[in-house]
């Protein structure tokens, strides 16, 4: 592309950067919310008890429940309450279509509870960007190419990556902003590319089926038979014959011992001969995700038909990146390490979008340039406020959509998606009217508060919905302190030293 | 020799990288999960996993080479890998 090849991949870094960096910066913000998935939906969901019912308990609640009003359904689900998830929840046919009925786990009785898309929201969008699921997989996993390929330029052309290391040098405009786009990649740079490519090997056979080709004729089928991940066969003669259901709590203990915490059951053609009972473990009791897992119990004897299966060297490796991605290892010190690492990402490409433009300022930012440099400036510009302080103020006003929209309300969770991409939308808008320091300003000041005034709305009854407004509240302040330095900022100085710019990315 | 412009060179390099690159990443797993002494299940799984890896680096090359042309070699790199790995494939085409 140029002379050099450093030249070139600070070329690639920076443009490749800024275009891609607008939607990376929304991946790597909801999938840090994300972390907090489960706390968040608790939150937007104020009706959901927070309680300590054993599981066996409820387990036997949830099925009386079902029992009485669904006895021919041919498939019971039920999540059970976890320390992260203290809602007990029961369903009828597949578990991840949504829906089913929200259980007190102290009565066994149903609960209204609002529709709300919840944090589950964050973590769709994180891996689909809200686009169909087929086509937000590809999307995502092509933006994550990109961020590997951002960071690894980004690594060529930072020579002097260990003495920048221990440099900052703040309130020196564009150097300021160079140290800190360097000093957050650095610090973090094995969690940036461990997050990066973990994230692509969760659905590395979809993007890349060549060993399934090559080996299996492009049968997934017969790959995932090869696999041992065959489904036992469902009895279909005594599906048909009725049966008397075992008591799960002895179940629920075997299985509690052999996998650690439990998240949930399914029950497969109850009261019938042929009742399977499948009980899953939660998903953080190892590092390898345990995504699919189940020991499956004969419904009428109570014996055990299939344990969860020893994995073998390879889809074991697989599995422990996927889980290093998903991050439910750990318990909470762990997620909150997650946290704070996603936010140095967020920060560090946030920090890269605002220098191209710091850098450009006052070469297009004034009338000396020519009109059609400063237009696409100006786009730059405008985008770089839009997508980073205005997808935090979507993200916000999700939770508020949550909380104020009214319960009754018809399609409450569509409305509560149209509130997020509405107010982004406006947000662009409004990026787009106004001279772009004031609009920083502007929208990091109504983001921080928001954040600070996610109290106000009520509903703290509990330690984690307690934690989720604290957490908003510390985040609000952090950002409001950074609309004030923005505000207050005087325009970036005349630098010093020029031609020392190849390292940026020229 | 004639420069093409640079919103050409910059297209032509983009989609070396995004086609190239796919093609370059899909053979090699392919060939690898071909050559490797494991189980075809383990194989399948072992030769992917590094697929990204040349994806990445195909991306790099792509935009690092020379002239707009060469960009393009990953694409070429991938022919003979494929053959490799779906040789058994291509022994019955020809039958």
């Amino acid at each position: 592309m140029k002379n050099t090849f450093t030249q070139s991949m600070a070329w690639l870094h920076t443009w490749a950067g800024l275009i891609f960096g607008w939607l990376l910066f929304a991946i790597f913000v909801t999938g840090t919310l994300a972390v907090f998935d489960k706390e968040l939906d608790h939150w937007m969901q104020p009706e959901v008890p927070a309680t300590e019912v054993s599981q066996a308990d409820a387990a036997r609640r949830a099925v009386a429940y079902l029992q009485a009003h669904e006895p021919q359904a041919g498939n019971w689900g039920i999540s059970l309450p976890t320390e992260r998830s203290p809602g007990l929840r029961v369903s009828t046919g597949d578990r991840r279509h949504g829906g089913g009925v929200q259980l007190d786990p102290r009565t066994g009785e149903a609960i209204e509870v609002r529709d709300s898309v919840g944090g589950n929201f964050f973590f769709r969008f994180h891996f689909t960007l809200d686009l169909p699921r087929n086509w937000g997989i590809f999307v995502v996993g092509a933006l994550a190419l990109v961020m590997l390929a951002a960071l690894v330029t980004g690594i060529v052309i930072h020579k002097k990556i260990f003495k920048e290391f221990f440099t900052f040098r703040p309130n020196k405009g564009q150097r300021s902003w160079l140290d800190f786009h360097n000093a957050s990649a650095v610090l973090l740079l094995p969690f940036h590319l461990m997050i990066t490519y973990t994230g692509l090997v969760i659905f590395m056979l979809i993007y890349i089926p060549a060993g399934v080709d090559a080996l299996f004729e492009g049968d997934s089928r017969a790959y995932f038979n090869a696999q041992g991940n065959a489904r036992l066969e469902q009895p279909r003669q005594l599906a048909r014959q009725p049966g008397q259901l075992v008591d799960v709590a002895p179940l629920l203990a075997q299985a509690e011992a052999r996998l650690g915490p439990l998240g949930g059951l399914n029950i497969r053609n109850p009261n019938t001969a042929g009742a399977r009972i499948e009980i899953r473990p939660e998903l953080g009791n190892r590092i390898a995700l345990a995504k699919g897992q189940a020991m499956v119990f004969d419904g009428v004897s109570g014996e055990l038909l299939s344990d969860v299966p020893q994995w073998r060297a390879a889809p074991l490796t697989q599995r422990v990146m996927v889980g290093l991605h998903f991050a439910q290892f750990g318990g909470y010190p762990m997620r909150w390490l997650y946290f704070i690492c996603g936010l140095v990402s967020c920060v560090m490409i946030a920090s890269g979008l605002v220098l191209f433009c710091v850098k450009r300022g006052r070469k297009y930012g004034n009338g000396t340039a020519q009109a059609s440099a400063r237009r696409w400036y100006r786009v730059a510009e405008v985008c770089n406020v839009g997508f980073i302080s205005g997808l935090l103020l979507a993200c916000v006003a999700l939770l508020w959509a949550s909380r104020v929209l009214p319960v009754e309300l018809a399609q409450r969770e569509s409305w509560e998606v149209r509130t997020f991409f509405g107010v982004w939308v406006l947000a662009l808008l409004h990026a787009g009217v106004r001279p772009a320091r004031r609009a920083w300003v502007e929208q990091l000041l109504l983001v921080a508060v928001l954040c600070i005034g996610l109290g106000a709305l009520g509903g703290v009854g509990d330690a984690m919905r307690v934690g989720v407004v604290l957490s908003a509240l510390v985040m609000g302040v952090l950002l409001g302190l950074v609309a004030w330095r923005v505000g207050k900022a005087v325009p970036a100085p005349i630098r010093a030293k020029a031609g020392r710019n190849v390292e940026a990315g020229a | 020799m004639i420069q093409a412009p640079a919103w050409l060179q910059i297209l032509s390099r983009s989609a070396a990288a995004l086609f190239g690159g796919y093609a370059l990443s899909y053979a090699a797993s392919a060939c690898l999960a071909r050559l490797l002494p494991l189980s075809a299940a383990d194989a399948v799984i072992v030769a992917t996993l590094p697929a990204f890896v040349f994806y990445t680096g195909a991306i790099l090359w792509a935009f690092a080479s020379r002239d707009a042309v060469r960009a393009w070699a990953p694409l070429a790199l991938a022919a003979p890998l494929a053959l490799l790995g779906f040789w058994p494939q291509a022994l019955g085409w020809l039958a």
